[in-house]
């Protein structure tokens, strides 16, 4: 398995700049997720990676050597399409093996290749049908069979995922998820779900508009979010954010917050160095869903736990959860409470902020205050 | 191939210088009868017989598309093929206009008021575009006869009609297929009748549908010679028939260069109709011959 | 009164799309099904110059025509012109259209050069054709001119090879369209597929030959089909080109058909070989139609 390395890549369509210098570094056996709404240009780079791109500027370096110039069937990569890409007029074993026939591997390495490959992805059953006799499901694998036969150095997915039904998308991000262990291939994945990105990645890189936002452990991009794109982009439902003065109180500082009724509350900041700066200030609030709860709820080890009685507008129960929407600041906000809490619209209920993992932004740049 | 990049190298360059000579080669192949058609018809025949007949004329003429136009002789009279090509134009706008306004009515009916073995009926009207028109012949022969109008170019536009109908009714019905129903239905419930949803909602969104019709129909029946010259072949003959019985004369000197002008003349409305909608006359091409 | 006339009314407003529909509908039934049986019925009579109902005989009009000479020397042309025009159009409209189909500057010139000649009466196509292979005064005497003094073309006047020249004209007629229709099934590939064929390391040829080309079997069908129907029907070309000649060398069963009908006062012969065309075509199309709409029912 290899490292790859994506250095200053920038890519324009003649005169429309598609992505602006790239950096992003992994090591062998991780597995990177370009995720990002479309249009961010994470598909390109994963083409530019392939081959299937020219590169305005910039290098694509797999295991140390520059491979710019290096066509696609010699960067010893494979590729998984989001159209699968079968070639209907031949069957699954023929599909699989025929980027081992255009290299001249001998047919009885072929075979066996193949039947390596079929048994791992439990598909043996299905070796002598066409694509058009295959369900979805099934065709995924085809393709993905395709690119594990070639043992490359690395694998590349465009949102392998999206043409499946939502059961089945869980289903096979499982899969994916156990054959990257049980493999410990190197891998650049492109997804729009985030959740995707969330449960598969080693590694997140978060993109927009051709610029990179963050990259980072999924870890870091979800609880340290470097700007209010990648907070309220990552996380599902998404980030509360609203804006808020900061203000002191007694033992540290704190975000005013009004609420429907007008009775104001001070929420309790983390303690940060620059926050101070910001006493008197107006800056963006970011709270998660599951840091605003019912009191039960609440995580019961952390130090920043603040009580409060609040109006609830909207109940929205998922069976699972409870999702109680408010109003602070202006704002609507979404708090995660159990199933079976007794939260009716229209009444007030005892809500538990949890403000450890509260994060602050600058309303200008959008950058986190770190 | 869109996808692909390019990896430069010599032989890749190879490839491409191929690639472009061949194509313009087979290019030359398409236009050369063309420009020897055109080159000729403006020699003297002097230097026709002179020279070469992929040279451009030592001495530019245009004796004969006069010729052809006001003098030539075609069958038994000698003034040349304009008579022929008013003809060809009385038989084509009609015979157009009708066959288009009825495939039109007819897709509107066969896909947004389907009754019962609407299937059946539209099959059976399809057959007819396929038939060989030697089937015909005999019996329509009989039948404009009885009817006074045989050897007119009344005839003719009823002909062009008949075997026009399956053609149109199946663009129509086919680019009407895939209109939204849901369009039809709303109007039904605001209380729009048959007529009115025709003209109103489905007649303003044919636009492309009519100029491929128009165009399909207008080439088919302009160029075609064999109802032409079964039912057509004296007077009112159409620009096709008189073409044919101008070259093919027996008698007299072979007037090339007249021969070449006439011709010219009478691909000259097709040809225009290609080079300015080419594009709706490839989409008739498609839709007439893809699906069923 | 006026309940009757609202019922009138009424039955009008229900049945208005079938009467719509009912002229060309009727029109269909009487000029082509109607007409298909009348001409039948005169190829089982033994009419000469006008249709003579009264003189019946059965099927004997078509052994009579298959004894013809001029009938088997028009089937043989049959033969060879459709299996040359077919075979000749769909190579040619698919190399065209593979060419075409790899980023050229100036795609859309080129597709309107090799088209054009589809927007020409056939007789033009003749026309043109008689002139630029006239022996003596045509591509010879290019030929002859360039220094290729033993150069010889004269198959125009060559029994045996006449018929190579209507297959010369109608290509050049007819490869285009195949040539559009191939491009458009080429368009219609998936572009992934020929992604993942470039990294497999497929060269150009071998994702032609091994992908794409395999996968446009709709397309031959529908250029089969529509080829063999105009090969079948081909009379404008044949008649502007040859005139049938030289003698009958080139007769094809649309020449046969015109000349027994209307000037060899045989017109029982000549309704008969109008049915074989007929029969001919219907074997071909009417599968392929069947085969179409089922398809579509079942997609």
């Amino acid at each position: 398995m290899s490292s790859l390395e994506i250095s200053g890549i920038c890519k324009s369509f003649g005169t429309t700049e598609v992505l602006k210098n790239i950096d992003i570094s992994i090591d062998s056996g991780d597995f990177l997720v370009l995720v990002g709404p479309s249009g961010c240009g994470k598909s390109t780079l994963l083409n530019m990676i392939a081959g299937l791109d020219t590169i305005t500027s910039g290098d694509i370096v797999i295991d140390a050597e520059v491979v710019n110039d290096v066509r696609p069937s010699q960067r010893d990569i494979a590729m998984v399409f989001q159209s699968y890409a079968l070639y209907p007029n031949m069957n699954v074993a023929k599909n699989i093996s025929f980027g081992l026939e255009m290299r001249k591997m001998p047919k009885a390495e072929r075979e066996q290749r193949v039947k390596k490959v079929a048994k791992l992805l439990q598909m043996e059953p299905l070796l002598n049908r066409k694509p058009s006799q295959l369900s979805g499901g099934q065709r995924q694998r085809v393709a993905m069979g395709r690119a594990l036969v070639r043992e490359p150095k690395i694998f590349l997915f465009d949102e392998p995922l999206s043409n499946l039904d939502a059961k089945l998308r869980v289903d096979m991000r499982t899969e994916i998820k156990k054959l990257h262990q049980r493999l410990c291939s190197t891998i650049v994945y492109v997804t729009h779900d985030q959740i995707e990105a969330m449960t598969l990645a080693t590694k997140i890189a978060v993109m927009k508009d051709g610029i990179l936002q963050q990259l980072g452990t999924p870890n870091e991009v979800y609880y340290n979010p470097s700007n209010l794109f990648v907070a309220s982009f990552m996380g599902s439902p998404s980030m509360n954010l609203l804006s808020a003065e900061v203000g002191k109180q007694e033992g540290g500082l704190a975000v005013r917050i009004r609420q429907e009724s007008g009775n104001e509350i001070m929420l309790p900041l983390p303690e940060v160095a620059s926050y101070r700066q910001w006493v008197g200030k107006t800056v963006t609030l970011g709270i998660r869903p599951e840091a605003i709860t019912d009191p039960g709820s609440a995580e019961s080890g952390s130090s920043l736990l603040f009580n409060a009685d609040c109006m609830i507008d909207v109940t929205e129960p998922t069976g699972a959860e409870l999702y109680a929407i408010m109003e602070l600041n202006e704002r609507e906000v979404v708090a995660r409470m159990r199933a079976n809490c007794d939260v009716q619209a229209g009444q007030t209920t005892n809500v538990t902020f949890n403000m450890q993992h509260a994060l602050l932004f600058d309303p200008e740049t959008e950058n986190r205050i770190a | 191939m869109a996808e692909m990049t390019r990896y430069d190298d010599s032989g890749a360059r190879f490839w491409r210088v191929a690639l472009y000579t061949t194509l313009i080669v087979f290019a030359v192949f398409y236009l050369l009868p063309l420009f020897v058609m055109l080159v000729t018809s403006f020699k003297s025949l002097d230097e026709i017989r002179q020279g070469n007949m992929l040279a451009l004329p030592v001495q530019w003429t245009i004796e004969p598309w006069l010729k052809a136009w006001g003098t030539a002789c075609v069958g038994l009279t000698c003034e040349g093929i304009h008579g022929y090509f008013w003809n060809s134009i009385k038989m084509v706008v009609p015979a157009v206009t009708i066959s288009t306004i009825l495939g039109a009515l007819n897709g509107y009916v066969l896909t947004k008021w389907r009754f019962r073995g609407h299937k059946w009926i539209f099959a059976l009207m399809l057959f007819g575009c396929f038939i060989p028109f030697q089937i015909v012949l005999i019996p329509m022969s009989q039948v404009l006869g009885k009817l006074g109008i045989a050897g007119d170019t009344a005839g003719l536009v009823l002909v062009h009609v008949t075997y026009g109908i399956g053609f149109s009714t199946l663009f129509f019905r086919n680019y009407y297929e895939a209109f939204p129903n849901e369009l039809v239905k709303a109007a039904m419930i605001d209380g729009a009748g048959f007529f009115r949803i025709f003209w109103r909602i489905m007649l303003p969104s044919s636009g492309p549908i009519i100029v491929v019709t128009v165009i399909w129909q207008f080439t088919n029946i302009w160029n075609d010679f064999l109802f032409g010259a079964s039912f057509a072949a004296g007077e009112g003959a159409p620009m096709t028939v008189a073409l044919n019985n101008l070259v093919s004369s027996s008698t007299g000197v072979k007037e090339y260069n007249v021969h070449m002008a006439a011709a010219v003349i009478a691909a000259f409305p097709t040809l225009l109709v290609y080079v300015v909608a080419g594009r709706y006359f490839v989409r008739g091409l498609m839709a007439g011959s893809v699906k069923g | 009164m006026s309940e009757k006339n609202s019922a009138v009314a009424d039955w009008l407003r229900q049945h208005l799309p079938k009467l719509v529909l009912s002229p060309s509908f009727a029109i269909t039934i009487f000029f082509v099904y109607g007409f298909i049986l009348y001409t039948a019925f005169i190829s089982m009579t033994k009419s000469k110059m006008l249709p003579n109902l009264s003189k019946f005989v059965g099927f004997e009009n078509y052994p009579k025509l298959w004894k013809t000479l001029n009938w088997q020397v028009a089937l043989d042309n049959m033969l060879v012109f459709g299996f040359l025009y077919i075979v000749i159009c769909g190579v040619l409209g698919l190399f065209l259209a593979i060419l075409l189909d790899q980023k050229i500057r100036g795609e859309g010139f080129l597709r309107t050069t090799y088209l054009y000649p589809m927007a020409l009466s056939f007789i033009v196509t003749g026309t043109a054709w008689k002139w630029f292979l006239n022996p003596g005064l045509g591509l010879e005497k290019s030929m002859h001119a360039w220094g290729f003094e033993s150069f010889k073309f004269d198959w125009l006047i060559n029994p045996d090879m006449a018929i190579y020249t209507i297959v010369i004209a109608g290509v050049w007629q007819s490869s285009g369209f195949v040539m559009a229709m191939f491009l458009a099934g080429l368009r219609g590939i998936d572009g992934e597929q020929l992604k993942a064929a470039q990294l497999d390391g497929a060269s150009t040829f071998q994702t032609y030959w091994r992908i794409i080309i395999p996968q446009l079997r709709a397309v031959y069908l529908s250029a089969f089909v529509v080829l063999a129907h105009m090969a079948i029907k081909s009379y404008d070309l044949v008649v502007a080109l040859t005139g049938g000649g030289p003698g009958r060398a080139t007769e094809m069963p649309a020449t046969f058909m015109y000349s027994y009908t209307f000037t060899r006062n045989q017109m029982g012969i000549g309704a008969a070989s109008a049915m074989i065309m007929l029969m001919t075509i219907a074997a071909i199309i009417v599968p392929y139609l069947y085969a179409e709409t089922r398809e579509k029912q079942d997609g």
